[in-house]
């Protein structure tokens, strides 16, 4: 077999991630199958045929050849495992509430309120915020909130750091607890924008939809330099009484 | 105008084009690591930033070349200075390069690319970026925000100046202190929509000294109309300006930070009652310069600002109802194509936007979607931005990477070998008949000129010259009106 003119670099190793380093090996092995298969050199190879005789079907088998291993992709996106409940992870992963390993608890204080979680916080306010948890996990969550209204005094629990999922119904918060992301997400943003309380990167455990939580607005907002050095500027949650 | 002739391959270009690589890589780390950590539950968004990186690849030094043709770099950046349309940060100041380099890294890693293969595409598209970011930063004299110590003095003093005698006071609470907040929150969150969980239809730029005490920060919100971006046709046919500009007094705080992604940081917080007064306008490529929008008074501007919010909010629940009904593959393409597109705005600029460039995914890229699952697509974006721990990232063991400490780089310079006759493909082919599981884009383009069809839009684009960019006003530069008696 011929080899890549780029492999058995001097420095490099393998990818990190062993999905990353299965499909890289997998792909350039096709190069490489494909270059001795064409007869050419690589001048010749790289200049044209490659891009004729490396086809989207070639790399679907590469898909399918992990998957064949039993291996089943995390989704990000609800429609990646809505449309391939095959090659994905269930979406029983959206259901319930958020039982993060690393999310700090306590069992419940002199006013019976019990710390449950942590962020980060994107605005410092002068004081905290209670409202009622409710999740927004899924579009179809978000259009039956469009069309009931959201319930005052509500704080969005959320996994989605972008901007996009609870477009329609973000501003009708009265605060956002999300499990992503950082101060500097698109949500943070978004919730700065927009002035309401918001925890981003929140580890959170043992609430469920309907409790009443108070958030840890009065905390000091989490800085770029924070993240740059790993120092962590943790703003609470309890779970009220 | 002629493209300029680009110079030949040598020792002084290749290490040039290294260094403007080198920088680029160590924006994007530093960029990617402060600034942001994305997802989404409802766009697949690393599988769409993988497929845009290779479309960038594979189209934009053809593109590029043939922008250049009719209008050469810096003069685009000259008109750009002129109006608030998507040619500043992050667009061009660090997406057009910095999603290039990463296309050609990514395809180096699977194996399609040697470090010198297209070679002369890689300094076709460095070249056009440095051109363009020297004559976009022209007042403040730096390349890149990130070397102005993270700031953008984009405009010169007689713009800072009409942009600051034309603010309307802002009392925090009162009506236009409450239409101005409302507006900027809504327009950010239709934003972010329209452009498929990316910040790129909105950015920041300055800060600029008013007095002691106040800032001038410049916020363009763009593509916000039926103008380029086919999944807005119909949806915004009611949003009348495609740009907005906002210009926005601040008291009390210091902007330490406005990066190349057009994201700002202050001392203390930006809140809204520190907003001190604010002015509105629009601008394209067949304006002179910006427009006012509802300046005429107080109240007129409160009502504008409403007024938009009412139809930024409407189009953000039309949308977003559209997008939800999509399939991956529509999600995919919006997404790759709005990042992949991000520097559409030099071909409207020069008059050549075509479609068929900007709107399809090129096949050599096209075959690359089915390896992109959810899982393989983020943890190789975020080896390939974050981590660097892709193979061709790694470097000599005695390397300390600026931010990291690392003996690592983002992104593979060119190798010198070539001057000694190493081999090497000089170009890619050009783009192939592309396509897209979207619908496709109609003919109204929204202008300041109204609502023109495509050969309509680019004729007009190529008979304008806004006065400010006519020769002679074009470089009475700020040295020279500092010297009336010498120079002016």
């Amino acid at each position: 077999m011929s080899l890549l003119p780029t492999d058995n670099g001097l420095w490099g190793g393998e990818p990190d991630s062993p999905l990353v380093a299965a499909v890289h090996l997998s792909v350039r092995d096709l190069v490489r199958r494909r270059l001795a298969e064409s007869g050419l050199d690589w001048e010749a190879f790289v200049a044209g045929p490659i891009d004729r005789c490396i086809t989207a079907p070639d790399l679907a088998a590469i898909d399918a050849a992990i998957l064949a291993t039993g291996h089943r992709y995390a989704f990000s996106a609800t429609i990646s495992a809505v449309e391939r409940p095959e090659a994905y992870q269930g979406l029983a992963a959206l259901d319930g509430g958020f039982a993060h390993p690393d999310a700090p608890t306590a069992p419940p204080d002199a006013e019976g309120k019990s710390l449950c979680g942590a962020g980060d916080n994107v605005v410092q306010a002068a004081a905290d915020i209670e409202g009622i948890a409710r999740y927004v996990r899924s579009a179809a969550q978000v259009i039956a909130l469009m069309e009931s209204g959201v319930p005052a005094g509500s704080i969005a629990i959320i996994d989605d750091s972008g901007g996009t999922l609870t477009a329609p119904i973000l501003d009708r918060f009265a605060g956002l607890v999300c499990a992503g992301g950082t101060v500097r997400s698109h949500l943070g943003i978004l919730a700065r924008e927009h002035g309401i309380a918001c925890l981003m990167n929140v580890r959170l455990a043992g609430v469920q939809d309907g409790d009443r939580i108070r958030l840890e607005t009065s905390a000091a907002a989490r800085t770029a330099e924070s993240y740059l050095t790993g120092t962590d500027m943790p703003a609470r949650i309890w779970k009220l009484p | 105008m002629s493209a300029p002739v680009r110079p030949a391959i040598s020792y002084a270009r290749l290490l040039e084009t290294n260094q403007l690589i080198q920088a680029c890589g160590d924006s994007t780390y530093w960029l990617c690591l402060t600034r942001t950590v994305q997802g989404s539950k409802l766009y697949p968004v690393s599988a769409y930033i993988l497929l845009s990186y290779l479309n960038a690849f594979y189209r934009y030094p053809s593109l590029i070349r043939k922008v250049e043709a009719v209008m050469p770099a810096e003069a685009i950046a000259d008109r750009a200075r002129q109006m608030g349309v998507k040619a500043q940060n992050s667009s061009i100041g660090w997406a057009l390069p910095c999603f290039y380099l990463l296309g050609r890294e990514y395809l180096i890693n699977l194996g399609f690319l040697r470090p010198q293969d297209a070679l002369d595409d890689v300094i076709t598209v460095m070249d056009f970026w440095k051109r363009f970011q020297l004559a976009w930063h022209r007042n403040d004299g730096h390349l890149t925000n990130a070397d102005y110590n993270q700031r953008a003095q984009i405009l010169p003093h007689a713009a800072v100046q009409r942009f600051a005698g034309e603010l309307h006071p802002v009392v925090p609470g009162d009506a236009l202190s409450v239409a101005a907040q409302r507006f900027l929150a809504t327009v950010s969150q239709y934003g972010f929509l329209v452009s498929a969980e990316s910040r790129i239809s909105l950015t920041n730029s300055g800060p600029y000294r008013l007095d002691d005490d106040r800032q001038l920060l410049m916020r363009d919100f763009m593509d916000l109309g039926e103008t380029s971006l086919p999944w807005l046709d119909d949806i915004a046919a009611d949003m009348p300006y495609n740009n907005l500009t906002v210009a926005m007094a601040v008291t009390g705080c210091h902007f330490h930070l406005v990066d190349d992604w057009g994201s700002f940081e202050a001392t203390p917080e930006f809140t809204p009652d520190r907003l001190t007064g604010i002015g509105l306008y629009t601008s394209d490529t067949l304006s002179e310069g910006h427009q006012p929008v509802g300046m005429d008074s107080p109240a007129t501007l409160a009502a504008m600002l409403h007024d938009l919010s009412d139809r930024a909010k409407a189009a953000t629940d039309r949308l977003w109802l559209r997008m939800a009904g999509w399939r991956r593959d529509q999600l995919i393409d919006a997404g790759a194509l709005c990042y992949y597109a991000i520097c559409k705005e030099i071909a409207h600029i020069a008059g050549v936007f075509d479609p068929a460039d900007w709107l399809e995914i090129d096949p050599r890229a096209e075959r690359f979607r089915p390896l992109l699952s959810d899982d393989y697509a983020d943890q190789a974006l975020g080896e390939l931005v974050g981590s660097l721990t892709l193979p061709s990232q790694q470097t000599a063991p005695h390397g300390l990477m600026k931010w990291s400490d690392k003996p690592t780089r983002v992104l593979t310079p060119l190798p010198l070998s070539v001057l000694n006759g190493a081999p090497y493909l000089p170009r890619v082919a050009p783009p192939q008949k592309g396509g897209s599981h979207l619908p496709p884009k109609n003919d109204r383009y929204r202008t300041t000129r109204g609502v023109l069809s495509l050969a309509a839009y680019n004729e007009a684009a190529r008979a304008f010259v806004p006065a400010a960019c006519q020769p002679a006003a074009n470089f009475r530069c700020e040295t020279t009106l500092a010297y009336p008696g010498a120079l002016a």
